[in-house]
């Protein structure tokens, strides 16, 4: 029964790549400049050598065959050569994943922490100045852009009180700042979602029961009150690893960090069509694969979910 | 409960990286120990901070300036092009001649140079290097077209080489001066294939490393270095190892200068460059980059511009020294005529033209029929506004120079259209016409650089000319190799862009690198981009 489950969803997650794919290469064909002309028109190349590069690239050919081509190769798992950097578009994204998955995992467990701290926190005190502030923080987090925090933190934390070095990777350290300004901004929508969820939950009847068996209420907190609201927060965190690829674009930028992102950035710019769609394939493939899995956890999290499946 | 312990102990690791302290910023480098005592000093290593990190940098494939930062030190070229003076001085040719069709190039190279995998550099390399930029699979960027009407390489004998030209072309020696046109190791070359530009052998002062795309690049000293033109003057130079770094964003250059986190940075946006001028602890190599100077370009095929007194009165409204001194402060020197004053050919005459003359501005176009009839602010003739489209692009701080250009002329009842577009959009708009104004600027040490732009056939011919007279100065200039004949048509070309009026000269463009002050020998090539770094050394730290 579950595997007909993750079969269907796979069968899901092949439309979802496909139509990701397509979306790009219409997106791409849509946006105006021609590669071939962006590629050598500072060079000093003549019509003729840039009309010369433009058959070479088969941008000449009737789009649907351009489209097939694409397809084609995508689904042999050939993701080309790149047309701005004359490398295989594979090896750079190989080059590059890790980075950004990094960073990505760890803002992830930083702002799922910060979230259901704050969240938590703020229902247990509701109406309290620590609800007020807690709520406050998670609407600053929710609505500081990146770009603006992530330099704020590098004025604080780097060139003022000089902890955290502002740029560059390799050990923890350069990790902590741009994860953390990340986290911050994942943290505020999950605080609200877990605070909403666990004022809903202590007003249910066995929590009360919980009570009035005399149960520590440390205890009935983490046990009765925690675990249903759990799976809230976990939907919320696989939804928002979108938000969060996207984050990771600009945090990358700020932090002088290597990554995706930045690939997708410069090859958006250069219409160096291999690239964006090897990244937005790739980006895909994540966001399908980790919703995928945070599905399971729930059901696994959940006994009336994990009853509907079997 | 359990469930939650592992999450706990993960949590409070990372937490516990930020209870210690960075040790408060010092220099990376540190000197050399003098050789008294037994143990090996620590080599010195650079950080050298680039804006961005380099799309492909195999120099022979891709186009950008900043992959000559590192790779002009990793290569030596043919020739070098002395900034002082202005002449060609040997490099890896010792000597060179012209045949008086000067359609054909030999080169008596130098003996006993090695690239840093030991392969022997003889005509045989130079050969295999030309023949692979011009290889249509390679599909170069760049390197190719700076060859011109290149034709063949001949091999006269081990030392001796000749390159043979459809027609004569008086860039090529400035061509070959620039590590676009650097000398590869052959070996390296056919070992990697396409992943070479990961793995690059050059003859240079220093090799290429270590290269980790997006993320670091590291240059070692070459031991073995006793080629360098006479301009390298290394002597006292301790820099043994370069890491260079990427920031892309501009806002944090400054600071990774300031924590030490690199020293030497470039491109420094201005307001943070005037801030580190007056600090003891830093210093500003500001480098003006020869080339076609920022210029809006002029459609001159699209009403109102095809008329000479309406683009002769944007260019006396067009206060260029307010527009330096807000954007730039003052870094920059303004710009006068399509050529950057530091560029071989540059006429002073254009100096000339277009002082900032407001009244002259309004005079023009009252004459010319643009009279503000329904008091709206701007000016209208035949029941049609004069609002002109600027189109932009958002880098070199475009974008506030189109601002306050709309600011400055909205005086003279002039209305601007400003949308900021990506550079293949733009390519495609100004290509079409569809533009009134749009800027550009393109950096080069040959005056060459005026056919791209002025040229009716030229790629960037966004003033839309088509002037054959123009042509013709340009095409016989570029075949030229007689430097006063040269010279005297390339005066005319400038002055006849400034009496025509087909483009406002903004700013010469300058490369503000902001280093530590116990950096000592910066300096920088012709082409005003790329650093010597050989010659580059730390002083001893307090």
């Amino acid at each position: 029964m579950i595997a007909r489950y993750i079969g269907r969803r796979l069968i899901q997650a092949a439309s979802v790549l496909w139509l990701a794919a397509t979306l790009a290469f219409v997106a791409m064909k849509l946006t105006p400049g021609d590669p071939a002309q962006a590629l050598l028109a500072a060079s000093g190349a003549t019509e003729t050598e840039i009309a010369e590069r433009r058959t070479q690239l088969g941008l000449d050919d009737p789009l649907p065959l351009q489209y097939a081509r694409y397809l084609w190769s995508l689904a042999q798992g050939d993701l080309g050569q790149s047309w701005l950097h004359g490398r295989s578009v594979g090896q750079m994204i190989l080059e590059q994943f890790p980075a950004t998955a990094e960073l990505a995992i760890s803002a992830i467990i930083i702002g799922t922490a910060l979230g259901l701290a704050l969240g938590v926190l703020a229902a247990l005190r509701r109406s309290t100045w620590l609800d007020t502030a807690a709520t406050a923080l998670a609407v600053i987090g929710l609505s500081t852009p990146t770009y603006w925090s992530g330099l704020l933190a590098i004025l604080l934390f780097s060139l003022h009180l000089r902890w955290l070095p502002a740029t560059g990777e390799g050990d923890p350290r350069h990790l902590l700042l741009p994860s953390l300004v990340l986290g911050c901004a994942l943290s505020g929508s999950i605080a609200r979602l877990v605070r909403a969820r666990v004022v809903e939950i202590m007003e249910e009847p066995f929590v009360q029961a919980a009570r009035a068996r005399g149960i520590p209420p440390w205890r009935v907190l983490l046990v009765h009150v925690l675990r249903p609201a759990l799976p809230t927060a976990l939907t919320v965190v696989a939804l928002q690893f979108g938000f969060l690829l996207g984050g990771a674009v600009v945090t990358e930028s700020v932090f002088a960090r290597r990554g995706l992102g930045k690939l997708a950035v410069e090859a958006i710019l250069w219409r160096d069509l291999p690239v964006v769609r090897g990244v937005i394939v790739l980006g895909a493939l994540v966001y399908v694969l980790v919703n995928l899995a945070a599905d399971l956890a729930q059901a696994w999290l959940n006994p009336r979910l994990r009853e509907e499946l079997a | 409960m359990k469930r939650l312990i592992p999450f706990l102990v993960l949590l409070s690791t990372l937490l516990a990286g930020c209870c210690d302290p960075l040790p408060p910023a010092t220099p990376t480098a540190t000197p050399l120990p003098f050789p008294s005592s037994g143990f090996t000093p620590t080599p010195i290593r650079l950080i050298y901070g680039l804006t961005l990190a380099p799309s492909g940098i195999d120099p022979h494939v891709n186009a950008s300036s900043e992959l000559g930062i590192p790779l002009t030190s990793v290569y030596d070229t043919l020739v070098y092009l002395d900034p002082e003076s202005g002449e060609f001085v040997p490099g890896l040719a010792e000597d060179w001649d012209i045949s008086e069709d000067e359609m054909a190039y030999t080169f008596y190279l130098r003996k006993g140079v090695t690239f840093h995998d030991g392969t022997p550099f003889d005509a045989e390399a130079v050969r295999f290097n030309l023949e692979r930029i011009t290889s249509p699979d390679l599909a170069s960027q760049k390197a190719r077209f700076m060859l011109g009407p290149y034709e063949r390489t001949e091999v006269v004998d081990e030392y001796t080489v000749r390159i043979h030209l459809g027609e004569p072309f008086a860039p090529l020696l400035d061509s070959l001066s620039q590590v676009y046109l650097g000398m590869a190791s052959p070996t390296a070359v056919e070992k990697w294939g396409s992943d070479y530009q990961l793995h690059q052998v050059g003859t240079g002062p220093f090799t290429f490393a270590e290269y980790v795309p997006q993320d670091y690049l590291l240059l070692r000293r070459n031991p073995d270095y006793a080629w360098g033109p006479k301009i390298y003057q290394h002597e006292t130079a301790l820099a043994e190892e370069i890491e260079f770094r990427f920031f892309a964003d501009p806002a944090t250059r400054s600071p990774a200068l300031e924590t030490g986190e690199a020293e030497i940075m470039g491109e420094i946006p201005p307001q943070d460059a005037v801030r580190l001028m007056e600090s003891e602890d830093f210093i500003i190599e500001a480098v003006p980059i020869p080339g076609v100077s920022l210029m809006f370009f002029l459609n001159t095929t699209r009403a109102p511009l095809d008329d000479v007194d309406v683009r002769q009165a944007l260019l006396y409204g067009t206060d260029r020294q307010a527009i330096v001194s807000t954007i730039f402060r003052d870094t920059s020197p303004v710009a006068y005529g399509p050529l950057a004053a530091n560029t071989f050919g540059y006429e002073p005459a254009v100096r000339d033209y277009y002082a900032y003359d407001p009244t002259q501005a309004a005079a023009l176009l009252d004459a010319a029929g643009w009279i503000d009839t329904d008091d709206d602010g701007i000016r209208d003739k035949d029941g049609e506004p004069l609002v002109l489209d600027m189109f932009l692009m958002s880098w070199g701080h475009m974008p506030e120079i189109g601002q306050l250009l709309a600011a400055q002329w909205a005086e003279l009842g002039i209305g601007v259209n400003n949308q900021v577009v990506s550079y293949p959009e733009a390519l495609e708009v100004a290509g079409e016409g569809r533009h009134h104004l749009i800027p550009f600027n393109l950096s080069g040490s040959d005056p060459d650089i005026l056919r791209k732009f002025f040229h009716s056939e030229a790629g960037f011919n966004w003033s839309k000319l088509d002037d054959a007279e123009m042509d013709n100065w340009l095409e016989v200039a570029a075949r030229t190799s007689d430097w006063e004949e040269r010279e005297a048509l390339y005066s005319q070309i400038q002055l006849r862009v400034m009496e025509r009026g087909v483009a406002i000269p903004i700013r010469d463009y300058v490369n503000l690198n902001g280093a530590s002050s116990q950096v000592e020998g910066l300096h920088f090539d012709a082409q005003g981009w790329f650093p010597w770094l050989i010659d580059v050394t730390v002083t001893e730290i307090q």
